[in-house]
C-alpha cells in the first residue's frame, strides 16, 4: 500500500486545497517506537491471574473481612476505608436513592424493555436520565465547591454567598431547594441523620444556608429537596460531584431493573410502526402537497444568507419551527484537565 | 409545578406522593431510619420481603466482590466513551450495557439452572444426575458450560470458590449450590478424562448461584451484578476524565495513547481506486459477479 496511482476525482485537484490530495499516502501508520506502547494505566484497580486489587486492597479479602459494596465505594472513589458512621450514612442515602416511583429512569427502563431487549440495556438507559436538571448532582456539587471557595477566599459569610447564589438560581433545578419536598420529611431527616452520625460538615452547613436564603426571597414555600440533601451529604462524605452523580444514578438503576422486569411481566412488547400519533397532538405546518421533483427549484427556498441582518432574520424565523433546534442555546463543556 | 409522571403504568413496585416514597409497602425513609441496609432494600425491591440476616450478609458479600474487576469489557467501555467527554452518565450506562451473553451472563446462568432443575424434577433424577446431564449436553454440543472458566483468571477466579464457601458458612446452600457444585464436579471429571486442562468456576457460576439460593430471579440477579459493576466503571471513567487526556490519541503524551494511529493494524482489502459514477454500474456488476467481496462480508 502507499503507492496507488489515481486519476483526479471531483474537487480533489483544486489549487484551493492546502495539499495535493492525489499524492497523499495510503497505508497505516508505522508503530511508534519512540514512546512506550499503550498500556492500561489506572490509579483505581488492577488484577492479575490470581487477584483483583482495588486501591491496594484485594477485593476478595475485603468481602471476607465483612466489607460490602457500600464500603467499597469509598475504596474505589476515595482510596480509603470509611468510618462506620460514614458507611451508615452512605447506606442510608442509597436506600433513599433506590426507588422513586414512575420517575424518568423507570420510564426509560420500561420503554427500552418494550422492545424486547436485554435487561442491561434498560438499566443503562435509566442512567441516561441523569443530567443537569434531573439528578443534577454534578451541577449542584460544583456549585457548592465554588460557593465555599468564595467563602474561604473572599472572606464572605456563608449566608452572603448563599443569598447571592439563590438570587441568581432560585428556579434552577440544580439548586437543591424547591417546593418538591414540602410534605415529605425524607430530605430533612437525611440531614438530621448526618448530624446524628457526626458526619455533617461544611457542605450540609452551606446547603442549610441556601435553604434559609431561598425561603427569604421565594414567593412560594420552598425547602430542602432530595437533590440538595443527597448531594450535600455525599460531599460531606468526601465524594466529588462527579462521583456523587454516578453513584446515585447507578443506585437508581437497580430500581430501574425491577421496572424492566415488571414491564416485561405485565405489559406487551411494541413493534416498529405500532404507535400512532394523533393529529390532535400535532401543531406543525398544515398538510401540504408534495411538489413534483421537476419543480423542486420553484418551491425550494435556499437557506443561505449573505448579510448579518439577513442571517439574524433567518435565524429568528427558524426558531419558530419547533424541533429545528434554533431555539436552544447550550454550552457543551469540556471537563478535562488535559485536552 | 406539573408532577404527573411522563409515563403511566399500574405498578406493584412503588408509589410516590407528596408525603413519602413507598416501595413494596415500606416507606423508604422509614427503612433507612430503622437501620436496614441497602442490601435489605434490594431484597424488598426484587422480592418484596425483608431477608434473614444470613441472606443479607450473602448479598453484601456478592455485591462487594463483583463491583470492581479492573480491566474488563465494562470498564473498557466506560473509558472509551468518556474519551469524547460526553456527560458522565453516558459512560456509566455504556459500561452496564456491555453485560450480555458472555460478559457476566447472570440471567443466562440462572435460566440454565432453572431449566435443568425442573427437568430433573420431572424426570425423577437426583441433582447429581441432572448435573451430569447438563455438563454432557453442553460439552457434547461444543458449547461452554455457563459459570465455568474466566479468560483472565486462568487458574481459578479469585472470587468464585470463596463465594461458595461463604454460602456454606452462612448455611444458605440450597438447591442451586448443590446443582452448581455437582456441575463443577462432572465438568472437572470429564475434562480430566479427556486430558484437558483445569478450568475453574467463575464469578457468575458462584455468585449467581448464591443469588438464586437467596431468592433472586435470573434477571434480578443479573441486574444486581451488572449494576454493581457500574460503580467501579464510573470510578474508571472519572479517573480518565480527570487525569487522562481527552480523545486518547495525543502525541504529546509520554506513552502511546489508546487511540494512537500507530495502533491500527489493517487486514482488509487492498487500497483501490473509487470508480467514477460513469464506471459505477459496470464496476459494481463485475464486483458482484466475481464474488471476491464475499469473504469480507461480516
Amino acid at each position: 500500500m502507499g503507492d496507488l496511482k489515481k486519476k483526479t476525482i471531483g474537487n480533489l485537484d483544486s489549487p484551493k486545497l492546502p495539499y495535493d490530495y492525489s499524492t497523499r499516502p495510503y497505508g497505516t501508520v508505522p508503530m511508534d517506537t519512540t514512546r512506550p506502547q499503550f498500556r492500561w494505566v489506572s490509579e483505581v484497580a488492577y488484577k492479575n491471574v490470581h487477584r483483583i486489587v482495588s486501591r491496594g486492597y484485594d477485593t476478595t479479602e475485603l468481602v471476607e473481612q465483612g466489607y460490602g459494596i457500600v464500603d467499597i465505594l469509598f475504596v474505589d472513589f476515595q482510596a480509603r476505608i470509611p468510618l462506620i458512621e460514614e458507611e451508615k450514612m452512605l447506606n442510608y442515602i442509597m436506600i433513599l436513592a433506590l426507588e422513586d416511583g414512575l420517575s424518568m429512569p423507570a420510564a426509560l427502563s420500561r420503554i427500552v424493555a418494550r422492545s424486547k431487549t436485554f435487561l442491561t440495556q434498560a438499566c443503562g438507559a435509566s442512567i441516561l436520565a441523569f443530567g443537569h436538571a434531573y439528578g443534577a448532582y454534578s451541577s449542584f456539587g460544583n456549585m457548592l465547591i465554588e460557593s465555599l471557595a468564595e467563602v474561604e477566599n473572599e472572606g464572605k459569610t456563608m449566608r452572603e454567598v448563599a443569598s447571592a447564589v439563590v438570587k441568581e438560581k432560585l428556579d434552577d433545578p440544580a439548586l437543591g431547594v424547591s417546593s418538591l419536598m414540602l410534605k415529605d420529611p425524607a430530605a430533612k431527616r437525611m440531614f438530621a441523620r448526618a448530624d446524628k452520625l457526626g458526619v455533617a460538615g461544611k457542605y450540609i452547613k452551606f446547603t442549610k444556608e441556601l435553604v434559609a436564603a431561598a425561603q427569604e426571597i421565594s414567593p412560594e414555600p420552598v425547602d430542602l429537596d432530595m437533590l440538595g440533601a443527597t448531594g450535600a451529604c455525599m460531599m460531606d462524605l468526601g465524594f466529588t460531584p462527579e462521583a456523587t452523580w454516578a453513584i446515585i444514578a447507578i443506585t437508581r438503576s437497580f430500581g430501574a431493573g425491577a421496572h424492566y422486569i415488571e414491564e416485561v411481566e405485565r405489559e406487551s412488547y411494541t413493534q416498529l410502526g405500532q404507535e400512532l400519533t394523533s393529529k390532535d397532538l400535532y401543531d406543525g405546518p398544515e398538510d401540504q402537497m408534495v411538489p413534483p421533483l421537476a419543480d423542486r427549484d420553484k418551491f425550494a427556498i435556499p437557506a443561505q444568507t449573505f448579510t448579518l441582518e439577513g442571517w439574524r432574520k433567518a435565524f429568528d424565523e427558524r426558531k419558530l419551527l419547533q424541533g429545528s433546534g434554533f431555539a436552544i442555546e447550550e454550552h457543551v463543556k469540556d471537563p478535562s484537565k488535559k485536552t | 409545578m406539573e408532577r404527573e409522571p411522563l409515563f403511566n403504568r399500574k405498578t406493584a413496585i412503588s408509589y410516590k406522593t407528596e408525603e413519602k416514597t413507598v416501595m413494596r409497602g415500606y416507606n423508604l425513609s422509614d427503612l433507612a431510619e430503622e437501620g436496614y441496609s441497602f442490601y435489605d432494600a434490594l431484597f424488598i425491591l426484587f422480592q418484596g420481603r425483608i431477608p434473614t440476616s444470613a441472606e443479607e450478609k450473602m448479598l453484601k458479600y456478592e455485591m462487594g466482590e463483583f463491583m470492581e474487576h479492573s480491566m474488563s469489557p465494562s470498564a473498557a467501555s466506560a473509558i472509551s466513551v468518556i474519551a469524547g467527554r460526553p456527560n458522565l452518565p453516558t459512560a456509566v450506562a455504556a459500561s452496564i450495557m456491555t453485560f450480555g451473553g458472555v460478559h457476566g451472563p447472570g440471567a443466562a446462568h440462572g435460566y440454565m439452572m432453572n431449566k435443568y432443575l425442573e427437568r430433573g424434577r420431572k424426570e425423577g433424577k437426583t441433582i447429581d444426575e441432572i448435573a451430569k446431564t447438563l455438563v454432557d449436553e453442553y460439552l457434547d454440543a461444543g458449547e461452554p458450560v455457563m459459570g465455568m472458566g474466566q479468560p483472565q483468571h486462568r487458574d481459578g477466579d479469585p472470587r468464585a470458590e470463596p463465594t461458595h464457601l461463604k454460602q456454606e458458612e452462612l448455611e444458605i446452600d440450597g438447591v442451586y449450590l448443590k446443582l452448581q457444585r455437582a456441575v463443577e464436579k462432572h465438568f472437572h471429571e470429564r475434562r480430566a478424562r479427556e486430558g484437558r486442562s483445569f478450568v475453574g468456576v467463575n464469578v457468575v457460576g458462584a455468585a449467581n448461584t448464591a443469588l438464586m439460593d437467596i431468592g433472586f430471579s435470573p434477571n434480578a440477579g443479573w441486574c444486581i451484578g451488572s449494576v454493581s459493576r457500574g460503580y467501579s466503571c464510573a470510578a474508571h471513567a472519572i479517573y480518565n476524565m480527570k487525569r487522562g487526556r481527552a480523545w486518547a490519541a495525543s502525541r504529546n503524551e509520554p506513552m502511546v495513547q489508546m487511540l494512537d494511529l500507530s495502533l491500527i493494524k489493517y487486514i482488509g482489502p487492498e487500497d483501490r481506486e473509487v470508480p467514477s459514477q460513469e464506471e459505477r454500474q459496470e464496476y459494481a456488476q463485475n464486483q458482484k459477479e466475481s464474488g471476491e467481496y464475499e469473504k469480507w462480508v461480516i
